[in-house]
């Protein structure tokens, strides 16, 4: 069906796996984040539901934006990236990324069943039984020998900067998630004794550093690389400086590791520790800026194709939000800022920032981008597109304001002396326009899943024949794409 | 970089700072036990996996920080959370949590009485009608119970002993105004408000007290100086709206939209929520006063389920709101009724009660400035519950027997020892690591008696 030449390219299959499931998971976690922010408006919206309580479908949102979403996006990324990136044939094995792929979808269904049920560890962002948390483990491990194996058999020798992260940023989530769970210790594994330490504030410790570097040695690591990758490519610029490369990975290491504590800033826990936590996150803005000034540099000259170029414009926009969160959570993590913000929705939009400004718009233009280039055909439709980047970036900017209202408000009343319950009303307002922002944003989600799957169906050759027909001898915006029929 | 250093070496970059941060931490700072440190009973562990499974920890921190304690929100916070609180294997995993959508609960331990938690977790809007909290009705009987007897017993000592004096507090009231005791678990759902407020024949006036059995312990249960205090505020309409809009905001989901004390929480409690409407009892009954109605709602209503709303409503607020219920059995709760000052019936105390007060003088009661909070923990806890009996004073009590300031605080105690002895005895036999039982022994210090 492909010609000769498209017919040597990595066969992507489990690239396809891993994108084309996280696309569909991406709807299922806005719709619980969604079902989330309509208890906030509406507390009796779904009363005496059990699945449906706001404490059990919150560590469905959370668990499943990192682990369903976000880490079957950034995979996808991967097994579509390294390939091209090392000169080898395709992953070093594609069954074994397609077998990872279904593993993994049918461990994160199991996961919804048991969070939805009350079986849960009971410790934030670590809330997934023991049982799950060892199939997230083998699995992992499993993607991660696949990656290594793939570089091992690399025909382009050095290796570029996002492959330095494709290597190292698995192998630390694998250490942060076996040490931050307590894995070597299972207790009750069907509830919330298993994979604790002997004390609570120990737990409390280890259990911040633990979800903190679920963004730090993961989720941001792997912005990074994508952004790295898809700057340069999509603008056919090289990458503006291998120092700066070399400052932001070590950076990272050295920095980013550290700051789990700043969560537990005003707990009764070491002085020390916290003073480790707020200078490690201060310090952090030093890879921070080195990343910056390397994309911003790499895209000097290129600002046109942000216009244009819409997997670009998701993934300049994902960077604009991944700075600025890495400045607001410099300063939060400082003691005087921190006893203000703590608490309250301020960090709730923090975190939206990154996961949701940052990673998530990010992933989106990376699945756009991957999917067209995997399939060879552009996607089903250009404005469908544009209304998925308009609705996440309105609905994002949208969410983020009012929840960095709602969270001003309590910081102040609070100390104030006004208890919380009294608040409640005041943010009642804010919380109507998250849940209305909110809807933006899974309906952003849904349009990027209809246009995926309609792109994937093959409908877009007639399609395309027609518009470039139409737009009288203009060449369709990806080449080779009339070699498809 | 090479393949090996992109690996090997992250992951030593990795290891050098998880050595510094979580190995060292975990291994050096193991605090004791503090002195207020106290276990959890096996229904208080139980309870705790029920809080964790259905994560309320989302909304719900676990640890009170100094500005907390300095901004004044004292009547949830009374104390900073210390090393040694955190104490012990039952505390893990941790609940030290990220939000405070609503309050934080480390000392939350006794300041409700259990009909108030199991109202509140069947529907959270039936005690506080501005709640966000879910329904947590499908839990099961034990379930919810076991909840309760978390939340009880999570804040130490202080905890333990605000919830015996509670306890006490509510024995006394039941006996006194001969009502059954409280359903448990969610039982209460299943009961009509007629059987919540199904009431035996309240003994009258026995042993002395001048005043009918209800009277005495209710006036007992407020300042005396409160005794016959009168609304200090203007009686205007638009004092009195404003009291009708706080009513209606906050104390219909017990109090019922008419006054009549048949809000749908009224089915979980006992004693069941007071009636505003008897016009008698508004003008001539002996624990009426504005200035009775204004302790309560500053302060709360001992054993019973009636909060203290000093930090939710500001002074001249609760002022209105008792001006208003003055008004409640002329009908001004009707909808599109606009209570006057017409409708305000005039609190005139009968001579009953100027008897009983002759021979309980406020002049028995050290003066305001030579007070001093007893250095007995027992004494703190029965002066908060009977903040209007003074020392040698007694109560007759049927089914109770005599009370005085003394037999409470002893009462008091002992429901305390039982408490502490069950969750002490229990966690030895689940194995927990107890600290020394010198521990156990150290009394608990009320907020300002060791400070």
């Amino acid at each position: 069906m492909l010609s000769g030449e498209l017919s040597e390219r990595p066969p992507d299959h489990a690239a396809r796996w891993w994108l084309l499931s996280s696309v569909v998971w991406l709807t299922i976690v806005d719709l619980f984040g969604m079902t989330l922010a309509i208890e906030f408006v509406s507390p009796d919206a779904f009363a005496g539901i059990p699945f449906l309580e706001f404490g059990r479908i919150r560590p469905m949102h959370v668990n499943g934006v990192i682990l369903a979403w976000l880490t079957m996006m950034y995979f996808g990324a991967l097994f579509y990236m390294l390939p091209r990136l090392v000169g080898t044939p395709g992953m070093w094995s594609e069954r074994l990324g397609v077998w990872t792929a279904i593993a993994w979808n049918v461990m994160f269904a199991l996961a919804v069943v048991a969070l939805a049920t009350g079986h849960n560890q009971g410790k934030e962002y670590g809330e997934l039984i023991w049982p799950l948390d060892i199939a997230v483990l083998v699995i992992w491990l499993a993607n991660i020998f696949n990656i290594l194996m793939t570089v091992s058999i690399r025909t382009i020798r050095p290796l570029y900067v996002t492959v330095w992260w494709f290597i190292a940023s698995p192998l630390w989530l694998a250490a942060d998630y076996a040490i931050g769970n307590v894995v070597w210790n299972p207790g009750d594994i069907w509830g919330s004794r298993s994979g604790m330490l002997g004390g609570s504030l120990q737990d409390g410790m280890l259990n911040w550093w633990y979800a903190h570097n679920l963004f730090g040695l993961w989720l941001t690591p792997m912005l990074i690389a994508l952004t790295y990758y898809l700057v340069p490519r999509i603008t056919n610029t090289p990458l503006y400086s291998y120092s700066l490369s070399l400052v932001s990975f070590w950076g990272m290491a050295f920095f980013y590791t550290g700051v789990g504590d700043h969560h537990l800033l005003q707990t009764p826990t070491p002085a020390w520790l916290k003073t480790v936590a707020t200078l490690s996150s201060i310090s952090l803005m030093i890879p921070v800026f080195a990343f910056t000034i390397n994309i911003l540099g790499t895209m000097k000259g290129n600002w046109e194709k942000f216009f244009t170029n819409l997997p670009l414009r998701f993934t300049m926009t994902a960077f604009v939000f991944y700075f600025l969160v890495n400045v607001q959570g410099a300063f939060q993590a400082v003691q005087p800022f921190n006893q203000m913000t703590h608490f309250t929705n301020f960090v709730v939009a923090h975190a939206h920032l990154a996961l949701l400004g940052g990673f998530t718009i990010l992933g989106m233009g990376a699945v756009d981008y991957c999917v067209a280039q995997i399939y060879r055909r552009p996607l089903w439709s250009r404005t469908l597109s544009e209304w998925q980047y308009w609705l996440v970036t309105i609905g994002f900017t949208g969410f983020f304001s009012a929840l960095t209202m709602a969270g001003f408000i309590q910081g102040q009343s609070w100390s104030a002396g006004i208890p919380e319950v009294n608040v409640l009303p005041l943010l009642h307002p804010w919380f109507i326009a998250r849940a209305v922002f909110g809807a933006m944003i899974v309906l952003s989600g849904i349009v990027q899943m209809v246009n995926i799957f309609l792109t994937v169906r093959g409908d877009t050759a007639t399609r395309l024949a027609a518009r470039v027909e139409h737009a009288s001898g203009r060449p369709p915006a990806v080449a080779g794409s009339s070699g498809a029929t | 970089m090479t393949p090996l250093m992109s690996s090997i070496g992250a992951m030593i970059a990795f290891a050098a700072v998880v050595f510094i941060v979580v190995l060292l931490p975990v291994q050096t700072f193991n605090p004791k036990a503090s002195a207020d440190w106290a276990p959890l009973s096996n229904a208080a562990l139980a309870g705790r996996q029920v809080f964790l499974s259905n994560g309320c920890v989302y909304c719900h921190s676990g640890f009170s920080r100094p500005q907390d304690v300095r901004a004044g929100l004292y009547y949830l916070y009374p104390k900073v959370s210390l090393p040694g609180d955190f104490y012990g294997t039952d505390q893990v995993p941790n609940v030290l949590g990220t939000e405070r959508t609503g309050p934080d609960l480390t000392n939350e331990g006794g300041f409700h009485p259990d009909d108030w938690h199991f109202a509140h977790f069947y529907d959270p809007r039936y005690v506080d009608p501005f709640s966000l909290m879910p329904s947590f009705r499908y839990l099961s009987d034990d379930q919810v119970r076991d909840l309760t007897a978390f939340v009880q017993e999570r804040s130490g000592k202080t905890g333990l002993l605000r919830y015996a004096g509670m306890l006490y507090a509510k024995h006394v009231d039941i006996a006194a105004q001969a009502y059954k005791p409280p359903p448990t678990g969610f039982q209460g759902a299943q009961r009509t408000n007629e059987q919540a407020q199904e009431q035996g024949t309240p003994a009258d006036v026995i042993g002395g007290n001048i005043l009918p059995q209800p009277d005495v312990v209710n006036l007992n249960e407020a300042d005396r100086s409160y005794w016959l205090a009168n609304d200090p505020l203007p009686l205007t309409t638009a004092n009195l709206l404003r009291g009708k809009e706080i009513f209606r905001e906050r104390c219909i989901a017990c109090h019922g939209s008419l006054g009549d004390g048949d809000g749908p929480a009224a089915k979980f409690m006992s004693p069941p929520p007071a009636d505003f409407t008897d016009h008698d009892d508004q003008c001539c009954g002996a624990d009426t006063s504005p200035g009775d109605f204004y302790y309560r709602v500053l302060r709360g209503f001992p054993g019973t389920a009636m909060e203290n709303f000093g930090t939710r409503l500001s002074v001249d607020d609760i002022w209105r709101v008792v001006m208003f219920l003055k008004t409640i059995p002329n009908g001004t709760l009707k909808s599109s009724r606009i209570p006057t000052p017409k409708d305000y019936i005039q609190w005139v105390p009968q001579d009953d009660l100027k008897a009983y007060i002759k021979a309980h003088p406020i002049e028995d009661m050290a003066p305001f400035t030579e007070r001093q909070l007893p250095s007995d923990p027992f004494m703190v806890e029965a002066e908060r519950m009977f903040p209007g009996m003074a020392p040698g004073d007694t109560i007759l009590v049927p089914n109770v027997g005599r009370i005085s300031l003394d037999t409470a605080s002893a009462g008091i105690a002992d429901i305390y020892m039982k408490l502490l002895n069950t969750a002490w005895d229990e966690a030895r036999a689940r194995g927990e690591n107890l600290p020394p039982d010198s521990q156990k022994n150290i009394l608990p210090d009320p907020i300002g008696v060791g400070s």
